[in-house]
């Protein structure tokens, strides 16, 4: 328990997130601490003994082959899916089956999916308000106004009554976006965001996850936009077969791999 | 080159002739090939003679006064004469409601409220055995659209949900003047043994399309609870009505059921088959809603989950309404089912339509050779109804598709 009161951190943090987000990386508390999680399906194992600490703010690109647990552990980050070993800390609240612990975890942590999952059946504006309405009991104009906001900060306003079906993809995802900041999260999980769009769509969506990061979000995006990630984050983590395997900033990663399997693996991408 | 392709970029090339319009549809459809030629021109000839044949016996040969005669009894059953003005009046309240229909969304509710309206000036103006008052009430129909249609433009002009309380409420009291209420000078309640007719297929219809949704959305729900005996009770019961006939069903309520009951309690038939017909029709329905609800994209609930949506939010705001629209057609599949099964409670003695069409012929010796006449009427009248369910349907379908994955 000594430990968990160490990496709550915002205890001897400054109170306003701005000021934290002021500090360089190193001094800024670790909001996910994850200590060898692991994850079977049946007799599988999709994610073995991964440690990682992320700080407030910083941006992690996860990537690796596809079956190699990346977007299981960060399911595992908001509990869509559940780690059967080891710890995992989001914002100083330990992740358990206790339902208050769920909810209050769910509430810091967006999560943006690869396939949209937009709610077909309202407008977008509606698919924005939900959540906010029915989860954080904001009033209807109250949410309103801040989910035209944020359909602003996406750069589609002007779509905010129309159902997903008769948005692009690209619109889509951004709609998506905006749906999980409505929460105003502390966190966004971006699982392959991109790799259901259309070429032409993919820059409208990084550009709105570049302002994002930009802004202190802190951001785990599973992606294999290299150049986003080269761009943008703040360290990489390379999974193979269920483990984490190397885990470093972009220049160590892309200039000089620690681990032969990463520069295997960037040699076959790029 | 570049001066042929430059004016067929503006313009797209127009299709090849004899592909479009109604000659290239002759030509794809019905004369694509010599064989094919051949099958349309005799099918054709059968086709018009048996049509022709049909509208000849309808006009000439056949004899109506089977039907003119007995209206009364083909609609009501033995509903008392003196109380005939009582169903009537719920007649008119839903023509009002279609009035409001009309004018709040157009299209089809207009081609339903011209189409009754027409039928009953044209059944008012007819001389025939008519007593003066339910003349009367034939006529007010278009008047009850009327009233409706303006009504819509005021009270109801805008507030979708003042329009559907109000189609409860009128439900409801329609309900209450054809069964009657103690107490009340001519409102009498009749005798519920003696309604009959096609009024006793739609009220048993309609007991059993206005419980079987909330029911069955419950059954399925509960289908798939985390508490193992609510879980166990709800398959339970699915299956043990699903597997069991519902002519079954309407003999073990109507001879098995009372003797369970103690002596001096005695339960109108009516009721009891109108329960009987919502319990089996909520099993089916709580499959079709099961269904539909597995259909809904496992991304739909993760996403829910993810925003922090509770359990209970995800299903009634994400993957209910989803799961129904999905299954619309089957739900109204259903309901036509159900309706053309409401002619099975001949089997506990009740004298529904069809019923009553054949103890017509078979009881009057000057009916017995008009069996053809009543069961074309008979027919008419049931294809009127499940046709209309079908195609309001349809119409639904598409209105709702805008919102479509």
């Amino acid at each position: 328990m000594a430990e968990t009161s160490q990496t709550n951190g915002p205890i001897d943090m400054p109170e306003d997130k701005a000021a934290i987000l002021e500090l360089p990386l190193e001094q800024r508390d670790d909001i996910i601490v994850c200590e060898g999680v692991h994850k079977w399906f049946g007799d599988f194992c999709a994610v073995r003994d991964v440690s990682m600490r992320v700080k407030r703010g910083e941006v992690v690109v996860i990537f690796g082959p596809s079956g190699s647990g990346k977007s299981t552990f960060i399911r595992m980050i908001n509990r869509l899916e559940e780690h059967q070993q080891g710890r995992i800390v989001v914002d100083g609240i330990e992740m358990t089956n206790d339902v208050r612990n769920l909810d209050a975890i769910r509430r810091e942590v967006g999560m943006v999916f690869q396939q949209f999952n937009l709610f077909p059946h309202m407008t977008a504006i509606n698919n924005i308000m939900l959540a906010p309405q029915r989860v954080r009991h904001l009033p209807r104009e109250e949410a309103q106004k801040s989910a035209q906001q944020l359909l602003e900060r996406v750069g589609i306003p002007e779509q905010a009554d129309k159902y997903p079906a008769e948005l692009s993809g690209g619109q889509q995802q951004r709609v998506a976006i905006a749906r999980a900041l409505a929460m105003q999260p502390q966190i966004m999980l971006f699982d392959e965001p991109t790799s259901a769009l259309d070429p032409e769509m993919i820059k409208e969506v990084l550009d709105v996850m570049r302002e994002l990061a930009a802004s202190g979000m802190t951001m785990l995006c599973v992606t294999h936009e290299m150049g986003f990630a080269r761009e943008v984050a703040d360290r990489m983590a390379f999974f193979d077969e269920g483990a984490l395997v190397e885990l470093g900033p972009p220049t160590q990663i892309f200039n000089n791999p620690q681990e032969e399997r990463t520069q295997l693996f960037l040699d076959q991408i790029l | 080159m570049s001066a042929v392709t430059a004016p067929a970029m503006d313009r797209p090339p127009p299709p090849p002739p004899m592909t479009v319009g109604t000659l290239g549809w002759l030509r794809q459809n019905l004369f694509s090939s010599w064989v094919n030629s051949l099958v349309t021109v005799v099918l054709a000839v059968v086709v018009g003679w048996a049509v022709i044949g049909l509208i000849s016996w309808v006009i000439v040969t056949a004899d109506w006064l089977v039907i003119t005669s007995r209206v009364q009894l083909y609609l009501v059953g033995l509903y008392p004469q003196v109380d005939a003005w009582r169903p009537q009046v719920a007649v008119l309240l839903i023509s009002a409601l279609l009035g409001v229909s009309w004018r709040s969304w157009g299209g089809t509710a207009r081609g339903f409220a011209v189409g009754l309206s027409a039928v009953a000036v044209i059944v008012g103006v007819i001389p025939h055995g008519l007593q003066p008052l339910n003349r009367i009430l034939v006529l007010a129909i278009p008047v009850a659209v009327g009233v409706g249609y303006f009504l819509a433009a005021g009270f109801f002009a805008g507030r979708p949900r003042r329009i559907v309380g109000a189609a409860f409420l009128a439900v409801f009291v329609g309900l209450l003047i054809i069964r009657g209420i103690e107490g009340v000078p001519g409102l009498e309640p009749v005798n519920t043994n003696d309604v009959g007719g096609l009024l006793l297929n739609l009220l048993l219809a309609l007991f059993g399309i206005a419980a079987s949704m909330p029911i069955g959305i419950a059954l399925a729900l509960g289908r798939q609870s985390n508490l193992p005996v609510v879980k166990w009770a709800c398959v339970a019961f699915i299956e043990i009505i699903r597997g069991v006939p519902l002519i079954t069903l309407l003999f073990m309520s109507r001879h098995i059921l009372p003797l369970t009951f103690p002596e001096n309690i005695k339960i109108d038939t009516l009721y009891i088959t109108g329960i009987t017909i919502m319990l089996f029709s909520s099993a089916y329905m709580a499959e079709n809603v099961r269904g539909g609800m597995a259909a809904v994209a496992p991304g739909q609930t993760e996403a829910a989950r993810a925003l922090g949506l509770r359990g209970w939010q995800t299903t009634l705001l994400i993957t209910l309404p989803q799961g129904l629209r999905n299954i619309i057609p089957a739900i109204v599949g259903q309901f036509i089912s159900l309706f053309k099964d409401t002619s099975l409670v001949f089997i506990i003695g009740m004298l529904d339509l069809v019923e009553m069409g054949r103890v017509t012929i078979q009881s009057n010796l000057e009916f017995v050779d008009n069996g053809r006449e009543v069961y074309l009427f008979i027919a008419v009248v049931f294809w009127i109804f499940c046709f209309s369910m079908s195609y309001v349907s349809r119409r639904i379908e598409r209105a709702l598709g805008v919102g479509k994955r």
